[in-house]
């Protein structure tokens, strides 16, 4: 007895995994996304881009920042528009991070540049929908996420690491770096595996900038750490493995020619906004992106993720959630631009760069790579599979009413010609019905 | 033939003499043929094909006064012209939109122009006469076609035509109601089109040369104040936008504005689609009833000479600007007509010194040889055109709607559209509800009408990827080789893939049937 029990309890959990596991390698999804689109831009946070955004959570009414943590008469820095003020690259590293945090009191902002001898003035600076329209015009009719924290308590590799394996690196460099990540598992090794397909679209990839050769490269080592591949063997020596890093062309090549993969990561090179850049030129670079999938046919089955991968020593007010020792760091902007994405909707979701991973997996039903991921949340709240897809739009690079016309006093356009409209009828209808006029005719005639 | 002389030997096909009992009959039966024919030539495959530009244009402002989504804010709602038309559309739209309600209110005009024809002819003339100019309006092309279109001058004759039978009316009895109600009628011809105020010119052209009209210059003030009342919506409204540059800058650009079309076109296009047979019979009557002559001929004449020498005059030539001249031209024709077809009518010859009796059988046949004729002519210009050329005001564009419902249902929402022209651009804008702008739109107020936006860079939009679907159509590309040469190169230039083509199907020298494109839209990639 107990035996057929155990047999039959076996059959039905075989048969519910089997109800369950709709997602394989034969491309089945959770969800109607078939084609997920992610891209890191640089060095934001959302108070820096958003903080003025309604009914987000943005600058809290008071803000300011003290000027010198230590010699409070030196004033306080309140949030200021920064237009196309020339900004510098803030530091933003780890330690930059510790002191600015302050032990949570999230108020050493400014100082803590200043020590770092930089105008620590700059870091309370924010942009708005005068200088980012177009993200903003994303909000307005995506979804714009409030609670999406940078990964890690570091820059922009660290960050990058947990996108792509939901792991920090080990502090090391070079070599020994990649005997570290040749036991790593990426989400691209999980994909290869599921025979999912998958891109990593690179802005003006130099295949010859690895790990393994930054001689005289200048800036563009930023590709080894903003492309973590670029630092496992395995992807550069793989002949299969390493040609799904490609340059960016290929990304509007795929959506014309309809070979879009199922995961496509995208990472700027001239586009960044990085500071010094202003934010102008990536924002512009982020929209043909999105336009050119927006037009494509994968309009209906895909959703784009717009991400920053770190804070760039800008102010966020939300101290960040304590989840392990590396993490979270500050709040970064987040969008997702969908055929499935709610409407102007602001999830507040606490969400992280493993979230991401939380999602291809959730989503082509793989297995986690680490603790991270594993519990980190998934932004299903950000999509509504009920509704149909919907209608395709571009968002202009312009913000307020998308029209020069004139609003049109429709009223007194009814009333006058009604009028007129009047006053001939019942000048024509006088003369038909007026007794003199038609006696007069009658005489004549 | 004309100089038949009546004779018994005739079968008498007609009553020489109609009792007055059967002429009211044989009017009403005309009049409800030219009523029943009428409707049929105006609605027939009425919606076969797509508005052209002007009708994208007219409708469009329809919607925007009626605030239909997206459309209102695409298409502005002031413009040059006054709006009494659009204003009615958009009546019409607030219950329901559609291409086809458009249309049908403006066979609602043209039909109720061959009443008022009937109307001003029987005035004039008696019933025959009427009845016959009504059938001849029904059945002529130049009427068929404009007032099949969402186009103002349909409107715009119909009152002018109310304005010229208030006149004769006037004429008639000397009372000073109807004089008022010619200048109302008139208010509302400028309220539907400003061009028919150079009417206000055939009427005091008509009032100077017929002394036995007379009128008093209070009488004549109070009908001028009346006109001026009817007409203040078009500036009020103007003002109320705080608009009232877009007249001025209208009236500059129609004053230096180049030719649109040579000299003689008028008179290569307008005599075949009133009917050649028309014309003739019209001054036919006025040479042979030469001694009949009265104020009323010079009502109808001046009607014609103003707007005609106008319009000759004037740098730009529209094919439909003459059509207040038809309902006129009709009458004249159904004065001749009708009264042949009275055998108590004789005829002068002038200079002859004779007098002619014309058989009404005649009569019947030159009327039936006009009605077939005029009738075929009709037929034919209603039929689905099968030209990858166009000519403005004669009817809807081949491929037009398609590529604009392609556009709504395929093309992200706010795309933006580039095409050779702006015709092009505002049936892509009304179909497919996404802004389009015309390459050739001048960036000089000078050069362009001024409710056009002109794309000042256009190689910048398409690189920052703010303009990203180019149309090539072949009507525009017979207009202007140059620009369509230049929207091909961008095509070129910006990796251009036609994403969708609409054809017609025309014959080839062989005469075997082939599919030609219309219209090209490409996605370009900057």
């Amino acid at each position: 007895m107990i035996r057929r029990n155990a047999f039959t309890l076996a059959l039905l959990l075989l048969l519910l995994a089997g109800q369950f596991h709709t997602a394989s390698a034969d491309g089945e999804t959770q969800t109607p996304i078939k084609h997920f689109v992610v891209m890191m831009q640089e060095n934001h946070t959302f108070d820096n881009y958003f903080g003025t955004y309604a009914g987000a959570d943005g600058f809290p009414e008071g803000t300011r920042m003290p000027v010198d943590l230590k010699v409070p008469s030196a004033g306080y820095v309140e949030p200021w528009h920064l237009g196309n003020t020339t900004i510098t690259d803030l530091s933003h590293s780890a330690s930059t991070l510790v002191e600015q945090v302050n032990g949570g009191e999230m108020n050493g902002f400014v100082s803590a540049l200043n020590r770092r001898n930089q105008n620590g003035r700059v870091a309370m600076g924010y942009y708005d929908d005068r200088d980012i329209p177009y993200y903003w015009n994303v909000a307005d009719n995506f979804v714009l996420f409030d609670r999406f924290f940078s990964s890690a308590k570091d820059g922009s590799f660290s960050n990058h690491m947990y996108w792509v394996a939901g792991i920090p690196p080990n502090g090391g460099r070079g070599e020994e770096m990649a005997t570290y990540l040749a036991g790593v598992p990426t989400i691209f090794d999980r994909l290869e595996e599921s025979g999912i397909s998958w891109k990593f679209y690179v802005q003006n990839y130099d295949p010859t900038i690895t790990y393994r050769d930054l001689g005289d490269v200048g800036n563009r080592a930023s590709q080894v750490v903003w492309v973590p591949l670029l630092n496992f063997d395995r992807f550069l020596d793989d002949p299969e493995l390493s040609s799904h890093i490609v340059d960016l062309d290929e990304y509007f090549q795929d959506l014309r020619d309809g070979n879009l993969p199922e995961v496509a990561y995208i990472i700027p090179s001239g586009a960044s906004e990085h500071p010094p850049q202003y934010p102008a030129t990536g924002m512009r670079f982020v929209k043909n992106l999105i336009q050119e999938l927006t037009r494509s046919e994968y309009w209906d089955s895909a959703a784009f993720m717009l991400l920053y991968d770190d804070w760039g020593g800008w102010y966020d007010h939300v101290l960040p959630p304590e989840v392990d020792e590396y993490g979270y760091g500050p709040r970064v902007p987040a969008l997702l631009v969908s055929a499935y994405a709610r409407d102007g909707f602001i999830d507040s979701t606490e969400l992280d760069f493993t979230s991401v991973l939380k999602f291809i997996e959730y989503n082509w039903n793989i297995e986690p790579l680490a603790e991270r991921d594993t519990n980190a949340n998934n932004f299903l709240t950000a999509f509504d599979f009920e509704q149909g897809p919907r209608q395709a739009v571009f968002l202009p690079l312009t913000r307020g009413e998308q029209t020069t016309l004139k609003k049109a006093p429709t009223n007194v356009i009814y009333s006058a010609y009604g009028f007129a409209l009047l006053l001939s009828v019942l000048a024509i209808g006088f003369a038909f019905f007026s007794r003199k006029a038609k006696v007069g005719e009658e005489r004549v005639a | 033939m004309l100089k038949v002389r009546h004779s018994t030997a005739l079968p008498n096909l007609m009553t020489l003499s109609l009792p007055k009992l059967s002429e009211i009959a044989l009017s009403r039966a005309i009049l409800t043929i030219a009523l029943l024919v009428g409707v049929f030539l105006r609605v027939w495959q009425l919606n076969a094909m797509g508005y052209n530009t002007d009708e994208a244009v007219y409708a469009g402002q329809a919607a925007a006064i009626a605030g239909v989504p997206v459309l209102k804010d695409i298409f502005p709602v002031f413009r040059a012209h006054p709006m009494l038309f659009q204003f009615a559309l958009s009546v019409v739209y607030k219950v329901f939109f559609s291409d086809l309600l458009g249309r049908l209110l403006a066979v609602s005009f043209g039909l109720g122009t061959i009443y008022v024809t009937y109307q001003l002819g029987k005035t004039l003339y008696g019933r025959l006469p009427g009845a016959l100019a009504g059938l001849f309006l029904a059945l002529m092309p130049y009427h068929v076609v404009v007032s099949r279109q969402v186009l103002l001058d349909g409107p715009m004759v119909f009152f002018a035509t109310v304005t010229v039978y208030m006149l004769a009316r006037f004429g008639k009895t000397h009372k000073i109601a109807w004089l008022l109600a010619a200048s109302a009628g008139l208010g509302l011809t400028f309220l539907s089109k400003e061009t028919g105020i150079i009417l206000m010119g055939s009427i005091y052209a008509f009032l100077a040369l017929a002394p036995e009209v007379r009128v008093r210059i209070r009488d004549l003030v109070a009908a001028t104040v009346l006109m001026v009342l009817v007409i203040a919506p078009f500036p009020i409204t103007l003002m109320a936008a705080g608009g009232s540059s877009t007249g001025r800058n209208y009236l500059v650009w129609q004053l230096f504005r180049r030719p649109n079309h040579d000299w003689p076109f008028y008179l290569q296009t307008v005599p075949p689609a009133i009917g050649v047979l028309v014309i003739a019979a019209a001054l036919l009557g006025l040479v042979l009833l030469w001694k009949e002559r009265s104020w009323r001929e010079k009502l109808l004449v001046a009607w014609v000479v103003v707007p005609v020498t106008f319009f000759q005059i004037w740098p730009v030539k529209g094919f439909q600007y003459l059509l207040p001249i038809a309902p006129v031209l009709a009458v004249l024709a159904g004065r001749l007509l009708g009264k042949g077809a009275q055998a108590e009518n004789e005829i002068s010859i002038p200079g002859l010194g004779k007098r002619l009796s014309i058989h009404p059988t005649f009569s019947w046949l030159a009327t039936g040889m006009i009605v077939l004729s005029i009738g075929l002519g009709s037929w034919q210009r209603i039929q689905p055109e099968t030209s990858s050329l166009f000519l403005a005001g004669t009817g809807g564009v081949p491929g037009g709607r398609e590529a604009g419902t392609w556009v709504l249902e395929n093309v992200p929402e706010s795309a933006r559209f580039m095409t050779i022209g702006p015709s092009m651009a505002n049936i892509i804008q009304f179909y497919g509800q996404r802004r389009a702008y015309g390459l050739s739109i001048s960036p000089n107020p000078l050069h362009r009408n001024p409710s056009y936006e002109p794309i000042v860079n256009p190689d910048l939009q398409i690189r920052q990827s703010n303009i990203q679907y180019l149309v090539w159509d072949s009507f525009s590309a017979a207009r202007s080789s140059f620009f369509s040469d230049k929207l091909l190169g961008y095509v070129n230039k910006y990796h251009g893939r036609a994403v969708h083509t609409e054809s017609i199907t025309t014959q080839d020298e062989q005469g075997n049937a082939v599919l030609q494109p219309v219209i090209i839209i490409y996605e370009v990639y900057p």
